[in-house]
């Protein structure tokens, strides 16, 4: 069996970082080629670079044994390279057959025929097994799933002979996760080979034929079979550690412990209704769903983010004015919301800034700041969560995710939190990261803060918490503790509403 | 610099020899200008003297009457050669404008020949100039202090609006309810209100009236969509007045897509265009009355004569008179022929 | 990425910067990203010195460009604030005239002459304030896009000059007014002091308070830093007033130096000052924003006038340099910006 493609070698420099230093891959026509590694490990540069985007300084690049220059996306997509990003790049206003065929219209005279890109759309979407998605509707319109697959239907509108997927599950639900295996297996049975990235190594042993391991910009191991090799090698391939998800240990909640956060009978029309539950100081609550169950919803009406339609939220007794999210930092509740990017964080800023944004007042006196006391308090929070690099001057972009999220954890500590609401803490943090945030998160409750945890990982929710509500269609279909009760039960709850 | 300078000498030297016995203002009107009285004194004037430096500026040249005057102005000045003109042209920024006349001033320059974007915005920077040493020479548009100009050379802008209206009675004299129509300039310049002001007054001594007033802007666009109102607002008009030849191409564009013929249009300002469409009378267009565009020109000529102390060629006097009013005299059919010369462009 | 993300060493000198301080480093330091606007001056000011030597460099042709540049640099200074914090305000031109307006009517005046000029001045500011507290209502509270609210103040304001004064230039009559303003002081004159003065308290409240950093968050991310707790409406609303009470003060020094309150003061002043904070390094999406840089592009701007005037060249020739310095300017900023992200 030849390979479909050759990597070898590849170098990639930028100013002061040498990103990729020698990173070899082959890839087989009709494999799912699993690609693992840290943040960092240069994964997304080499994907980069075998889509175009950036030029290597060094090493081969061969297709079908033939040798290749990628200068630009266009001449990647001419051979037949496609790439799904995380962040899909569809244009959300055009409609599925536009986004589909965008850049390569069906068309005549200069006409574009909207006829014949429905009629072909939609023989495209059906091979993907997605015939249900119309092809009239605007991107924007669909879900998260049905989105990827308008991305996927575009590459192979292109005749893709190699598809580059990066993180493709991590917005996606179990269900549409199963889904998205399917889809693979059909593209595969056409013989088109499949790069997969992803952090969840349960979905590698799923889908994945083999696996590439890069660590520091070089491949240190590749060919590895999926299914066989042990997740401790991988691990330690990835990490150089041999580290699993460590949940810490739970501490006990005094019954005594006053309880800080009282949701009662909360409600948004068609997202969640009747929502009610109490947090105590030092709790950690999970809240476990689907997407679509509302869980982020719930956590972000709590905080004032939306404003809920009935029902009230307490912080230490006080009822707090829906929708004023002023109002709800001001009574100690704090959020680390599901899209750090874009949500939480001022990329371009110093990590110290994005520390103290929230608490700016403390450091100032009649409006004027002082830098030195802003920069001491965050350094010093930055060394208690071992934020790497070290130094708050630099700008939070250059941070991975798993230091990015100490970052907005970090900045609530600062404001002394009552309550921390966590959406998806750990979403794009690698592994060896999270077991950082899991200590983090639970060091902080026995600190006495009270917690709302939301994850679509279940053995995260179970792991980490110390009661559960499971969510489902926007209703609490079950509140306990965590400890008894497991991952296929919430499942089953949160699929079929019981046990 | 140095280099345009000298060009400005050659050209200048070549002037003097082309223009030795001419009094003229304009180059075009030389060869037939040979015998006329003032000759002697002109001649006397126009021997080289002491060098006078001369700054000069203007609003932006966004109209054809304000582009002729620079145009003109740069023209004379070459055409001695001892002025060396500095042109700072083109600002409709008061602020911008100011810092040019301090640069002049800073340039030690002898003489400014400007004429305001705002007259009273511009005063106390001319009153500097003025306290500084430097002659100012204020063109069209006045400083409302005497301290800031040695001499202001204006157009007849009351007098433009006297003998437009004059002409509307001459042609109209028989009608006593005709419907005379105004399109005015930019509303809110004094020339403006005096043009207007004028025009009644004419209007008013032979009984008529300005039935319909409406403002442009003077460029064509704003003269089109005047006109347009206006004839929407009047189905029957016997006369137009158009204060701006400029926009008067927007007002006659207009008035051509109306289809309407009843009336005649009187211009101002006096544009080649439209005396060429007078000369030809196949135009609804009748008669312009001329607002000079070489008042820069005999800025430069006068701030020259300031300079090097000399009387002004036709006048006993020996000081050159603190205010030179030009006349607005009515272009029609039968005269056109001796102003299209000294007509602008627009 | 830097390195020290991929190779985890586990050292515990947090306090100091880990990162080497490399060239980009000193590119990234508000140093040297005025460096090139330094260069560009300093270009400049050669160029002057070498076609009009005898005129460009003496102490009155310095205080010319500074007079001219002090007007149109305070309204820069508003906009510099508001561009940082993800906005734009196209009604700076339409507010000096209004404010210069409302400011010299009679009745404005004759208050002025029996009481005290500050009667003038704090016309000129509220009027300004007002018209930015209405573009601030308008963007933070109607949500209506700051372009289109901009641009309706820009249209309104300037009309509203207009009715105020019936088009008509309205000479300034109070002496002690002029006396104060049109002045100096060691030396340098009162409207140059002010423009510093602005700037100063620019560079102060952009730099070193809390409003400043908010600004900088609300302009990089407004989710984020409505998330994080920040009133972003409340505080969009004073970028703009901020910027209205800027174009105020600008009114009074352009009623100073021209000694009138006119409808058509500030025309264009928008572009001028869009194009001097985006040259000085002000990201036009938000986020990032200098008052030392915008200041430079206001001097640049002023000092590319005056080396033309003074070489009598055509104000035509000098937009077209105007637009080619813009364009460079704008040109290095993305390469310099490229650089210092790395990936």
């Amino acid at each position: 069996m030849t390979d479909l493609l050759n990597m070898m070698g590849i170098v990639k420099e930028f100013p002061g970082v040498r990103a990729l230093d020698g990173v070899d891959l082959d890839v087989r026509a009709g494999e799912v080629h699993c690609l693992l590694g840290q943040n960092g490990a240069g994964k997304s540069t080499l994907i980069r670079v075998l889509t175009g985007a950036h030029q290597p300084d060094a090493g081969m690049i061969r297709i079908n044994d033939e040798p290749v220059q990628l200068n630009s996306p266009t001449a990647a997509i001419q051979r037949g390279i496609a790439a799904i990003y995380q962040e899909l790049d569809l244009v959300p206003d055009l409609t599925v057959a536009e986004n589909i065929f965008l850049g390569h219209e069906p068309s005549r005279y200069g006409f574009s025929r909207i006829h014949e890109a429905n009629t072909k759309a939609r023989a495209i979407l059906q091979g993907l097994g997605h015939a249900e998605i119309p092809t009239h509707r605007t991107v924007g319109s669909l879900p998260a799933a049905g989105q990827q697959v308008v991305s996927m239907a575009r590459a192979l509108s292109r005749d893709a002979r190699l598809i580059v997927m990066d993180e493709p599950s991590a917005v996606l639900d179990p269900e549409e996760v199963s889904n998205l295996f399917r889809v693979i297996r059909g593209l595969t049975d056409r013989g088109v080979a499949v790069v997969y990235i992803s952090h969840r190594l349960e979905e590698i042993r799923e889908i994945g034929d083999r696996v590439t391991v890069l660590k520091d910009g070089a491949t240190v191991a590749t060919g590895l079979d999926a299914r066989q090799t042990p997740t401790k090698e991988l691990i330690q391939l990835m990490t150089g550690r041999s580290i699993e998800y460590v949940f810490p240990p739970r501490t006990e909640v005094r019954a005594a412990a006053p309880v800080v956060l009282e949701v009662v009978d909360l409600s948004r029309p068609g997202e969640f209704a009747g929502i009610g539950f109490e947090v105590r100081a030092g709790e950690i609550l999970g809240l476990a769903g689907l997407v679509g169950s509302g869980r982020s919803e719930v956590l972000e009406t709590v905080y004032g983010a939306r404003r809920a339609a009935t029902g009230f939220v307490r912080v230490d007794g006080a009822v707090l004015r829906p929708g004023r999210v002023q109002d709800a930092v001001k009574a100690g509740v704090g959020l680390a919301p599901e899209e750090r990017k874009s949500q939480a964080l001022l990329l371009d800023e110093a990590v110290f800034k994005n520390i103290t944004v929230s608490t700016l007042g403390r450091f100032a006196s009649t409006g004027f700041l002082n830098n030195r006391a802003e920069r001491e308090a965050a350094s010093k929070l930055a060394v208690a969560l071992d934020v790497r690099p070290a130094g708050v001057d630099q700008p939070v972009r250059n941070l991975s995710g798993g230091n990015q999220q100490k970052v907005v954890l970090a900045r609530w500590l600062l404001r002394d939190c009552r309550v921390l609401l966590l959406d998806e803490p750990t979403r794009g943090v690698d592994v060896g990261a999270r077991s950082e945030i899991y200590a983090l998160i639970r060091e902080l409750a026995s600190n006495g803060v009270a917690i709302v945890l939301v994850s679509s990982e279940v053995p995260e929710v179970l792991g980490l918490s110390d009661r559960v509500v499971v969510l489902r269609e926007g209703r609490a279909v079950h509140t306990g503790p965590a400890q008894e009760i497991d991952e296929h039960q919430v499942l089953d709850l949160v699929m079929e509403g019981s046990i | 610099m140095s280099r345009s300078s000298a060009r400005t000498l050659v050209i200048a030297g070549l002037s003097v020899v082309a223009l030795a016995a001419c009094t003229s203002n304009t180059p075009k009107a030389e060869e037939d200008s040979g015998n006329k009285p003032a000759e002697q004194a002109a001649v006397k004037n126009d021997e080289p003297g002491k060098k006078v430096k001369i700054g000069f500026s203007a609003p932006a040249a966004d109209h054809g009457w304000m582009g002729a005057i620079t145009k003109a102005t740069q023209a004379e000045a070459k055409k001695y050669s001892d002025v060396e003109l500095v042109v700072a042209e083109g600002t409709n920024d008061v602020n911008l404008q100011i810092s040019q006349v301090e640069t002049f001033i800073n340039q030690k320059v002898d003489a400014i020949v400007l004429l305001p974007f705002d007259g009273a915005a511009l005063t106390p920077v001319a009153t500097k100039a003025m306290e500084a040493g430097i002659t100012v020479v204020n063109v069209d548009r006045e400083f409302d202090s005497p301290f800031a100009a040695r001499t202001t050379i204006l157009g007849d802008n009351h007098g433009m609006g006297v003998s437009a209206g004059t002409y509307v009675c001459q042609q109209l004299k028989d009608k006593k309810d005709a419907v005379v129509a105004e399109i005015a300039g930019i509303d809110s310049l004094p020339l403006t209100q005096d043009r207007s002001k004028g025009f009644k007054e004419a209007l008013a001594d032979c009984g008529l009236k300005v039935s319909n007033r409406v403002a442009a802007e003077f460029t064509v666009e704003s003269g089109e969509k005047a006109a347009a109102n206006l004839l929407q607002a009047a189905p029957k008009i016997d006369a137009i007045w158009n204060h701006d030849d400029d926009q008067g191409v927007g007002v006659m564009a207009a008035i051509k897509n109306s289809g309407r013929k009843e009336f005649f249009v009187v211009g101002g300002a006096g544009s080649a265009n439209v005396m060429r469409d007078i000369k030809s009378g196949s135009s609804l267009l009748k008669a312009t009355v001329i607002y000079p565009s070489t008042q820069g020109a005999d800025g430069v000529r006068l701030a020259r004569l300031l300079v090097q102390k000399k009387a002004l060629g036709d006048l006993v006097e020996v000081e050159v008179p603190r205010t030179v009013q030009l006349y607005a005299p009515v272009v029609t059919k039968d005269n056109v022929d001796q102003y299209l010369p000294t007509a602008f462009e627009s | 990425m830097s390195e020290d993300i991929t190779t985890p060493s586990r050292q515990d000198t947090v306090t100091q910067p880990a990162i080497p301080r490399s060239r980009t480093d000193l590119l990234r330091s508000g140093f040297g990203r005025n460096l090139g606007l330094v260069v560009a001056l300093v270009l400049l000011c050669l160029v002057g010195i070498a076609t009009a030597g005898d005129t460009f460099a003496t102490g009155a042709n310095v205080l010319t460009i500074l007079r001219l540049a002090a007007v149109i640099g305070v309204v820069s200074v508003g906009m510099t604030f508001v561009i940082t914090g993800g906005g734009i305000d196209l009604s700076v031109g339409a507010m000096v005239a209004l404010a210069s307006v409302w400011a010299t009517t009679l009745a404005t005046q004759q208050l002025a002459a029996d009481y005290h000029w500050i009667f003038m001045v704090s016309t000129a500011l509220a009027v300004g304030a007002a018209c930015g507290l209405v573009n601030g209502l308008l963007v933070a509270y109607g949500k209506i896009v700051p372009f289109v609210a901009t641009l309706a103040m820009l249209a309104s304001a300037r009309g509203l000059a207009e009715i105020i004064s019936d088009r008509k230039t309205q000479i300034i009559t109070v002496g002690s007014f002029e006396d104060f303003f049109g002045g100096s002081l060691i030396g340098v004159p009162v409207l140059v002091w002010i423009f510093l003065l602005v700037a100063a308290a620019g560079w102060v409240l952009l730099n070193r308070t809390t409003f400043g950093r908010r600004t900088f968050a609300v302009g990089g991310n407004a989710e984020a830093a409505r998330l994080a707790g920040i009133k972003v409406q409340r505080h969009t609303v004073a970028l703009y007033v901020l910027a209205g009470l800027c174009c105020g003060i600008a009114a009074v020094m352009l009623m100073a130096r021209t000694t009138t309150g006119s409808s058509t003061h500030g025309q264009l002043y928008e572009l001028d000052a869009i194009a001097a904070v985006v040259i000085g390094g002000t990201l036009l999406s938000g986020g990032r924003g200098t008052i030392v840089g915008t200041v430079f592009g206001v001097l640049i701007f002023t000092t590319l006038n005056n080396v033309f005037t003074l070489n009598n060249l055509s104000i035509s020739a000098q937009s077209v340099a105007r637009g080619a310095i813009i364009v460079v300017a704008v040109l290095l900023q993305q390469r310099l910006a490229r650089r210092t992200t790395g990936t």
